[in-house]
């Protein structure tokens, strides 16, 4: 009874930074442990269903530019090539037996190889993700085909505006660094790609210093353990592996054009940001929660330029600021936006804000709770990139500690040059505006600064 | 499937003595003497409190001079009320209370929901209260929420997912479309008034056609005697909208259509192929079929998976019914090999010839689609917030019945069930074809030329 197509309002309410949201709502029901140098999260569910997370690390700074889609296509061969006992289709009609999904994907800082089945059938399904991880085939002729696929659902893929903006917003800021490398790929970096190199590829990113496992489930200590010593035994340990964090400053505005047919414009800015693990990080994300809602209001609301005016703070290793909207006017747009920008960096935020963004993050905790899935990504993310899975835990305490001044601070910081992507019809957009749409860098009182950083 | 009809003596005077409707586990529903229904699901897994209104509107009530209205509606709800007079009052009451809000219109259902803490539930349901009972329209906030509205139109006209599937509607609908359609047309929403929206209040937004849903960590004694004290002043319309303002039926779909959609931003092809399938208030045995088939040619041992993404002649081909009280849609949408289109399309004509026969599929692919459709079921009810929508969902297009017995009702699925629905609705009736391709690849592939009917 699946809906093919609907109305969803309020696009930004859905929008908030991925890594940030999701913590215990039983914190003491979380642990680790090491298994063969690996270390394993665990946290108890109180449902049915069991959610696992094996993660390789690395992202796009496992490759060069040349070689982006190869992790993506690699992990996608893991449950479409069959694996050593069992053929592609052997391998996925064992899993439609119970309802059970074994799926992995490429990001930018790590990939995920999932496994999600209903806790009975745990033991059905446990064997063939381990399969997938350990003895994947990359049969050559399910290769080709997946190949191909890839290269049609990038199309499609570049065929939607969002996905095609940011990633080409992406591709600017970041431009020579990691982070503007797709995971995806392109057409002509997928089509060059072969079962065996591919294979090779995986064998070279499956080491246990890249890995970490999250288990979300009713699922005994000493079965998990059992479990994952049995895969990691034939996984080598490998050279120990850091993930390198990468920031960016742009020194001045820029704005790039591309002409396409679309019925509207959309347009993206990306700026810098924290990295994860640093003090600003905490104070960055409320900023941008509480800009995000002074930008709806005043793009939106006030001024009916868009239904979709988004800002967001992407906290992953390669951090950025983002402010994206789709409009008919774009001009419009960027006066208002370089108002309000100045005018958040001339007056600040408020402590009403303040107060209102942290219970809106207390909602945002326990509704990221709901799901087995969320909490394991949660997890993951605080783990693999701040370093500390308890921080998913104990992120709603954390927020409560930011204070007004650091709010100011921070968003005074790194909300500077702005880097604009802009696809549409250019003759609607007039470059200038956009290039010399500086926000003035403006002194706030002593009373809404931060006179040092948090500890 | 009648409802089981015995009078129930409350002992409460505030509630009628109505039916009471057979429900799952832990929901708990009364009727108002207003006529308003209030259903508490009390789920404690997370602190949290999720309510939500469901009006039986949408498309399906809009004739051509109001179509996308009850969409804008819907927008103009967010703006102002009595209590919020303007947008950006409602705006903040929203951050106070650390609300997760979004409201959807569709064909059968337009719902407004908000999550928060489960101690702001009294506040959260004034809030509500306000917003649908009191709202006010205003020409200024029209004519700033109108380009909003067809902003969120011209982001979809940016897919071309949306583009294939708008013209397609056209096609299956005929002169009846705007009662498919929920996001309209631009005229009618670019020039909509406040006393448009005032007859779509005065024709639907009464108690006697609302259903208010309050779920998550609640007693369902203290929710409703909530829901009485606030919403048992709310007027009863002292008609039935649907009687009064009756939706007229669809014609049968006279001949097949087929179109080819050329866009310049479809970077690679899609399909889709509709035809009329069966309703709720003629055919609930087929509803059910229907899901069961859809399932089954979903397995990756299917025929129809096999002759297609297996032989890598598509990169996705889903077959899809969406349940509906006023003709559900079935549709196939596939996302082809461009290097192999006709053969695609002529696989996928030839694999529709087969589906009535027998031996389509296999007793064991049978019992296989039942049991992943019981475990979806285990999936979907994991996450409290969303068990709302998926109640309103049932209420507005199907029945609490229909709704509490579908999951068993899958497994009294049999063939003659599946021959009955694939022989009623597929084999030899009409439908309507749609391929959108890109001018470039339309010349190398000739699509034009064979993408035809040979049904």
């Amino acid at each position: 009874m699946k809906k093919f197509f609907s109305v969803a309002k309020y696009l930004w309410a859905a929008l908030f930074v991925l890594i940030a949201v999701t913590a215990s709502a039983q914190k003491g029901d979380a642990y680790e442990m090491t298994v063969n140098g690996v270390k394993v999260i665990v946290q108890s569910s109180g449902n049915e269903i069991v959610e696992i997370q094996t993660i390789i690390k690395g992202g796009v700074q496992n490759y060069s530019m040349e070689k982006q889609g190869i992790e993506s296509l690699a992990m996608n061969g893991l449950t479409e090539c069959g694996t050593k006992k069992d053929d592609k289709n052997s391998f996925k009609n064992k899993l439609d037996k119970v309802s059970a999904q074994v799926y992995a994907s490429a990001g930018k800082d790590y990939s995920t190889i999932s496994m999600n089945c209903i806790k009975s059938d745990f033991e059905t399904v446990w064997p063939l993700y381990a399969d997938a991880i350990t003895a994947p085939a990359f049969n050559e002729q399910e290769f080709n085909r997946i190949k191909q696929d890839a290269v049609n659902g990038l199309r499609a893929q570049e065929s939607q505006p969002d996905y095609a903006i940011n990633n080409m917003a992406k591709q600017i800021a970041f431009a020579g660094k990691d982070n503007a490398k797709s995971p995806e790929g392109t057409v002509a970096s997928l089509t060059k790609l072969t079962a065996a190199e591919t294979s090779a590829y995986y064998q070279s990113i499956l080491t246990r210093s890249r890995m970490v496992i999250v288990v979300v489930g009713e699922i005994e200590k000493s079965v998990i353990e059992q479990k994952i010593a049995a895969m990691l035994a034939v996984i080598p340990e490998g050279k120990p592996f850091t993930l390198k964090k990468e920031t960016i400053s742009p020194v001045k505005n820029s704005f790039t054009p591309e002409k396409k047919d679309l019925a509207t414009n959309y347009i993206q800015a990306v700026t810098s940001a924290p990295a994860p693990g640093t003090p600003d990080f905490n104070a960055f994300q409320l900023a941008m929660r509480i800009f995000s809602q002074r930008h709806f209001l005043e793009v939106r609301t006030n001024n009916g330029l868009s239904y979709a005016p988004q800002s967001w703070f992407d906290g992953g290793s390669s951090p950025s600021a983002n402010i994206a909207v789709s409009t008919t006017d774009p001009n419009k747009y960027i006066g208002v936006l370089t108002t309000l920008i100045e005018k958040t960096k001339k007056d600040g935020f408020t402590e009403d804000e303040l107060r209102n963004i942290k219970t809106g993050y207390l909602t945002r905790f326990f509704y990221g709770q709901e799901t087995n899935n969320a909490r394991a990504s949660s997890l993951v993310a605080n783990e693999v990139l701040h370093n500390n899975w308890k921080r998913a835990l104990t992120l709603s305490d954390d927020m409560k500690k930011v204070t007004l001044p650091e709010l100011n601070a921070v968003f005074n910081k790194y909300i500077t040059n702005l880097v604009w992507a802009y696809q549409g019809d250019p003759a609607k957009a007039n470059a200038v505006l956009f290039t010399e749409a500086k926000p003035a860098k403006q002194e706030l009182p002593k009373s809404k600064v931060a006179t040092k950083k948090k500890d | 499937m009648k409802k089981i009809c015995f009078a129930v003596a409350l002992s409460a005077a505030m509630f009628s003595v109505m039916a009471q409707p057979r429900l799952p586990k832990d929901y708990f529903w009364k009727k108002l003497d207003n006529g308003l229904e209030v259903m508490v699901i009390e789920n404690h897994k997370v602190p949290l409190a999720t309510i939500e209104i469901a009006v039986r509107n949408g498309a399906y009530t809009e004739g051509p001079e109001f179509s996308g209205l009850s969409h804008l509606f819907e927008h103009m709800f967010f703006k102002a009320n009595k209590d919020y007079p303007d947008q950006e009052k409602f705006l903040k009451r929203t951050q106070e209370l650390g609300a997760i809000w979004n409201g959807t219109t569709s064909e059968e259902r337009v719902n407004y929901f908000f999550t928060f803490d489960r101690d702001s539930l009294d506040a959260g349901l004034r809030f509500m209260n306000a917003a649908i009972r009191f709202p006010i329209y205003r020409t200024e906030d029209m004519q700033k929420e109108r380009p909003v509205v067809d902003g969120e139109f011209q982001r979809a006209e940016s897919d071309p997912g949306f583009q294939i599937w708008y013209e397609s509607q056209k096609k299956l609908w005929g002169d009846l479309v705007t009662r498919k359609n929920p996001i309209g047309d631009h005229n009618v929403i670019n020039t909509a008034t406040p006393e448009k929206m005032m007859i779509i209040k005065d024709k639907y937004y009464f108690p006697n056609n609302s259903l208010l849903v309050i779920c998550g960590d609640v007693n369902h004694e203290e929710a409703f005697a909530k829901a009485q004290a606030i919403y048992g002043d709310w007027k009863n319309s002292g008609f039935d909208p649907h009687q009064k303002y009756p939706i007229p039926e669809f014609a049968p779909l006279e001949s097949t259509k087929y179109f080819v959609k050329e866009s310049t931003i479809a970077k690679t092809p899609y399909m889709m192929f509709h035809w009329m399938g069966p309703d709720t208030r003629h055919d609930s045995a087929g509803t059910i079929a229907a899901d069961v088939f859809s399932t089954i040619l979903g397995l990756n041992s299917s025929k129809w998976q096999q002759a297609l993404v297996d032989k890598g002649l598509a990169t996705y081909a889903g077959v899809n019914y969406q349940t509906e009280k006023y003709v559900g849609p079935i549709q196939i949408y596939v996302l082809p090999n461009p290097l192999k289109l006709k053969e695609c399309y002529e696989e996928i004509m030839n694999q529709i010839k087969l589906w009535a026969n027998a031996d389509y599929y296999t007793d064991d692919q049978l019992a296989t689609a039942k049991q992943i459709l019981q475990r979806n079921f285990i999936r979907q009810t994991e996450k409290p917030s969303s068990l709302a929508s998926q109640l309103t969902y049932h209420w507005c297009s199907t029945s609490y019945e229909y709704f509490t017995d579908y999951i068993d009702n899958y497994t009294k699925v049999t063939r003659d069930d599946i021959k009955r629905y694939v022989e009623k609705y597929i084999t030899n009736k009409n439908y309507v074809a749609g391929i959108i391709i890109n001018a470039e690849m339309n010349k190398e592939t000739k699509a034009s030329e064979f993408f035809k009917p040979n049904l």
